[in-house]
């Protein structure tokens, strides 16, 4: 244990100025092992890497369900020595299993496959950068660049405009970004790495850059037969997302009054997804100037389908034609 | 194809790897000229299989004496059928890094084995899209030999 009065007078000095540690009650404790992370609080200090982190926030769950649910392994820091902000992520192994409608696939937190694949994707510019230390105990902590930007599901609700203006004007731009970040899921493939949790609150649009960048790779799941799979299917969905600005349900369009029961009467049980109940897949019916091109794509996930992609890449280049074509 | 007699069975403790077992124990019982492999893969352990302080050995070791029970199992299936117990070899592999699928493929073109028999489970398009069919796999992917889908 590091006791306070053992900080270099450099670092005690930045603490006693600090905004955080003014408002603190009491003495800032230091962590060089991060087992027991929830004793870890705001304005303590991780030191690790020879380097004094001081926790200023900790991020929140952006997962649907349980949106704003503290997240204790993962604090907000800053490099005392540096200044730098950084997001720190603390060993937390936890198994659960998710659900697909009647199908339960084991998914795992792995520190270690996250650092590992912080490694692979050093200086790409489509995954989020970091790097992974030990702590005096052992614990594999990654030190986490911030993205300086927002959520893509965020960023493409901020025009108001109608959809067929959005799908014209707005959707070309956004998966020509998007684009390259399938490309990115497929390089992880090729190195035997899984995302493991593609979903499109990870993918973060870098505001100075307006890059695409994927965060969040420290989910695991057992597929065995089909290793990636899943993150495949998640690439469709975000897709899809992208495309109609939402997941559409027939409640949403009976709900919605330029669509109504005409449009809901369409949809026929090939045209929902493969996997996710009730959800539409066959978008050209909802928004028939939906090009026949981008809607095979989507059909590929659809309960119809007669053909899957096998591969991130034959999804990828499928797009990557629609894209070069236009519409 | 003049090595369809030597013959890769791909097995576990399914009913519907005991039926191509059957099937096949049928259709080549009697035949002179046999070569059998009964092949069992199991794939590698879950990502928090060692989380419990247990090691990669401990699975092996664990997985291969199931599989030698169900080597056994099946070896006396195919005497039965008429196969000589001589003729009937066993093999048992950790997909290392691969599918189980493509390591039923590496095994075959080592063994330069004319026939793969495999059984059939019958799956949904969702199941097969992510939990894979090791019969379709083999179809599609298999080269210089013959694949019974016993369904």
């Amino acid at each position: 244990m590091v006791e306070f009065a053992d900080l270099p007078a450099e670092i005690r000095e930045k603490l006693r100025n600090h905004r955080v540690t003014r408002s603190l009650r009491r003495k800032s404790r230091v962590f060089v092992d991060t087992t027991n992370f929830t004793a870890i609080d705001y304005g303590d200090i991780i030191l690790v890497d020879g380097r004094y982190f001081l926790v200023t926030a900790f991020t929140r769950e952006g997962r649907f369900g349980v949106d704003d649910q503290v997240k204790p392994w993962v604090p907000k820091v800053e490099d005392l020595t540096t200044g730098e902000h950084k997001i720190l992520k603390l060993v937390f192994h936890e198994t659960f299993d998710i659900t697909f409608g009647p199908f339960t696939i084991p998914c795992y937190r792995n520190p270690e496959k996250e650092a590992r694949v912080l490694e692979l994707v050093k200086g790409h510019p489509h995954f989020m950068q970091g790097e992974a230390v030990l702590d005096e105990a052992g614990n594999l902590v990654r030190i986490l660049d911030i993205i300086n930007g927002s959520r893509v599901d965020k960023v493409i609700h901020r025009s108001k405009s109608g959809h067929k203006e959005y799908f014209n004007n707005e959707l070309p731009d956004i998966l020509a970004h998007y684009l390259p970040c399938v490309k990115a899921i497929g390089f992880l493939h090729s190195h035997g790495f899984r995302h493991g949790d593609v979903r499109r609150d990870h993918i973060f649009v870098e505001r100075h850059t307006g890059l695409y960048r994927w965060i969040d790779f420290d989910y695991d799941f057992y597929l065995p037969e089909k290793p990636f799979a899943l993150d495949l299917y998640e690439l469709g969905n975000a897709l899809m997302y992208l495309t109609a600005r939402r997941n559409l349900y027939p409640r949403d369009i009976m709900a919605d009054p330029d669509l109504g029961e005409s449009v809901a009467r369409k949809i026929e049980p090939g045209d929902y997804s493969l996997l996710s109940k009730n959800r539409i897949a066959n978008l050209q019916k909802i928004y028939p100037y939906i090009p026949t091109t981008l809607n095979n794509i989507f059909l590929h996930f659809s309960l119809g389908t007669e053909v899957f992609y096998e591969t991130v890449d034959e999804l990828y280049l499928d797009l990557k034609t629609v894209l070069t074509k236009g519409w | 194809m003049n090595n369809w007699k030597k013959v890769l069975i791909a097995v576990d403790n399914t009913p519907t790897s005991d039926k191509g077992l059957q099937y096949a124990g049928k259709i080549i019982g009697n035949l002179p000229g046999v070569d059998v492999c009964l092949l069992h893969v199991y794939p590698e352990p879950p990502p928090d299989y060692y989380n419990s302080g247990k090691s990669l050995a401990d699975y092996t070791s664990q997985r291969e004496a199931e599989a030698d029970t169900l080597v056994q199992r099946c070896r006396q299936m195919l005497t039965e059928a008429g196969i000589d117990p001589e003729s009937i070899a066993g093999d048992v592999r950790m997909a290392e890094e691969k599918t189980i699928s493509e390591t039923i493929l590496e095994v075959q073109q080592q063994g330069e084995y004319g026939t793969i028999v495999v059984g059939r489970r019958g799956v949904s398009k969702a199941e097969e899209f992510l939990f894979g069919s090791i019969s379709s796999a083999l179809v599609h992917h298999s080269r210089d030999c013959t694949v019974w889908v016993v369904g």
